[in-house]
């Protein structure tokens, strides 16, 4: 991505709208990080119109694809029970959009570790996301782990990858050994995926 | 809660108090026959009376399934839930509890355990006697140790224990062949060879127990006083495979690595009835000096390959 001459506004007024506009945005040559970042961030989030994509799992987080953008990027939307979290992860080389549609997320970055690292990895700051909040990042920036720590409150967040990918590594905190997964969808297009 | 809740809607099957600043909740209860689920979160409830008597006997008893009382100010779990004899579910995350009460193996039939976020020091090995127990949350607490008797938690699919005080776990860990999700981080766990070298040699009792049994020495109740025959009762069997031998207060305590699909070594505790024991994870050598980091973990790396999702990193 890179930034074109001059940045639009968008307001997106509802998910449907959001996801037209993306579409509209995506079928560019150049896509503007900050001008995505804004209409995510533009979006008053409605439960009635993603609760049909929001499926929770009582052991773990889940994915739930929404929309797969034409090839150009994948929209799905995480359910994070009480405590869930993921582990350390990057990104593939893709540019990540993480957006609060329900509850609070806490992320975390990390530094990547050493090509020789065999000792913790450097944690480089946290913060805790809030409602319509839209957080980036890519695998220039860093690693980062995300995690529900509410103990009453489930969160749910909107997540924008482009292009797409379904593997990435998992980082050991204490050693900053990588580990390749696959990640699947827990749903699609508001189907329960069954395996 | 409101008065003549239960003349007006006598078929409750959910009831939803959460965030209403209860301070208590009465009798009414008793009187609906029908309730399932029952929601009480971010109250304030946790004082005497949070809960009314005679639950036990209310039909409440058997029809509760779930019951959710996470963001209270409960610093110990209520005696008076422990009679709701159906619990299903029961989450008291985010309240204040300093520890479990032994009597939570009441609640048999309880498959979702949820204490994270309180200051629970300790796990009382009576937690292990839920046969149904599915998902249990520990996290964000003050727990030191795991005690090996929660390996009997046949059902147990995932554990999570991050953010606590533990350095190490119990080798018995490696029998929760249904553990798919188990959760580490934040926790001191131990990352170099550690060997506890503080022995203390058997007392005389110790060596005529451990006789007695490895020699299959009968004996009755009438033989000896009802103390001793107690005391031989809590034998536990070495874990060498070549010793065959037990042990009951004295034995070495010593920390291995198991391997858990060449992605995460994890520091399990076992123990040994002596220095001259080997661990069943080490191949054929005898002598303790001997014994180096990498030892093979055959049998330990099978159980291990179970566990397909621990998440440490």
């Amino acid at each position: 991505m890179e930034q074109p001459v001059q940045t639009e506004t968008w307001k997106a007024q509802s998910l449907e709208e959001l996801v037209r506009i993306l579409h509209q945005i995506f079928a560019e040559d150049k896509v503007s990080v900050e001008e995505v970042q804004a209409l995510m961030e533009s979006y008053e989030s409605n439960p009635e119109e993603w609760l049909q994509y929001a499926k929770f799992d009582q052991y773990r987080y889940t994915r739930n694809l929404v929309d797969n953008g034409n090839g150009k990027f994948n929209l799905m939307i995480l359910c994070w029970g009480e405590g869930h979290g993921s582990s350390i992860h990057d990104h593939t080389d893709s540019h990540c959009f993480m957006k609060i549609l329900q509850g609070n997320l806490k992320e975390t970055l990390f530094e990547w570790p050493e090509k020789k690292g065999n000792g913790e990895m450097t944690k480089k700051s946290e913060r805790v996301l809030r409602e319509n909040q839209c957080a980036y990042i890519n695998d220039s920036i860093g690693l980062h782990r995300v995690e529900n720590i509410s103990h009453t409150e489930s969160a749910v967040s909107l997540h924008l990858y482009s292009p797409p990918f379904n593997t990435c590594n998992t980082f050991d905190q204490r050693t900053g050994h990588k580990h390749k997964v696959t990640m699947t969808f827990y749903s699609q297009f508001g189907e329960r995926t069954v395996c | 809660l409101p008065a003549g809740l239960s003349q007006w809607f006598p078929a409750l099957e959910v009831l939803d108090v959460s965030g209403t600043g209860l301070t208590e909740m009465g009798t009414e209860l008793l009187s609906l026959p029908c309730l399932h689920t029952l929601l009480a979160k971010n109250n304030r409830l946790g004082g005497p009376g949070s809960l009314p008597k005679g639950l036990g006997q209310a039909p409440l008893a058997r029809s509760l399934r779930v019951l959710n009382l996470s963001g209270n100010r409960f610093s110990e779990v209520p005696p008076a839930l422990l009679q709701l004899r159906g619990l299903r579910s029961l989450s008291l995350g985010g309240n204040r509890l300093h520890g479990i009460p032994p009597d939570i193996q009441e609640l048999q039939s309880l498959e979702f355990l949820y204490l994270g976020g309180n200051f629970i020091t300790a796990i009382p090995p009576e937690l292990a006697k839920l046969p149904s127990l599915r998902y249990l949350v520990l996290c964000d607490n003050k727990i030191q140790s795991i005690p090996p008797q929660l390996a009997q938690l046949h059902s147990l699919r995932s554990l999570s224990l991050h953010n606590n005080l533990l350095t190490y776990l119990p080798r018995e860990i490696l029998n929760l062949v249904h553990l798919d999700e188990l959760s580490l981080r934040g926790n001191p766990l131990v990352v170099r060879f550690v060997r506890d070298l503080t022995y203390n040699p058997p007392s005389l009792q110790e060596l005529a127990g451990r006789t007695i049994k490895t020699r299959n020495i009968p004996y009755t109740p009438s033989d000896l006083p009802e103390s001793l025959v107690r005391y031989l009762s809590l034998a536990s069997n070495c874990p060498n495979p070549k010793c065959g031998g037990v042990y009951f207060d004295s034995c070495v305590r010593q920390i291995k690595f198991v391997d858990f699909c060449g992605k995460y070594r994890l520091p399990l505790m076992h123990y040994l009835c002596s220095p001259e024991c080997s661990s069943p994870f080490s191949s054929a050598s005898q002598s303790s000096t001997s014994q180096s980091e990498s030892d093979s973990e055959d049998e330990a790396s099978v159980a291990a390959h179970r566990m397909q999702k621990v998440l440490l990193g």
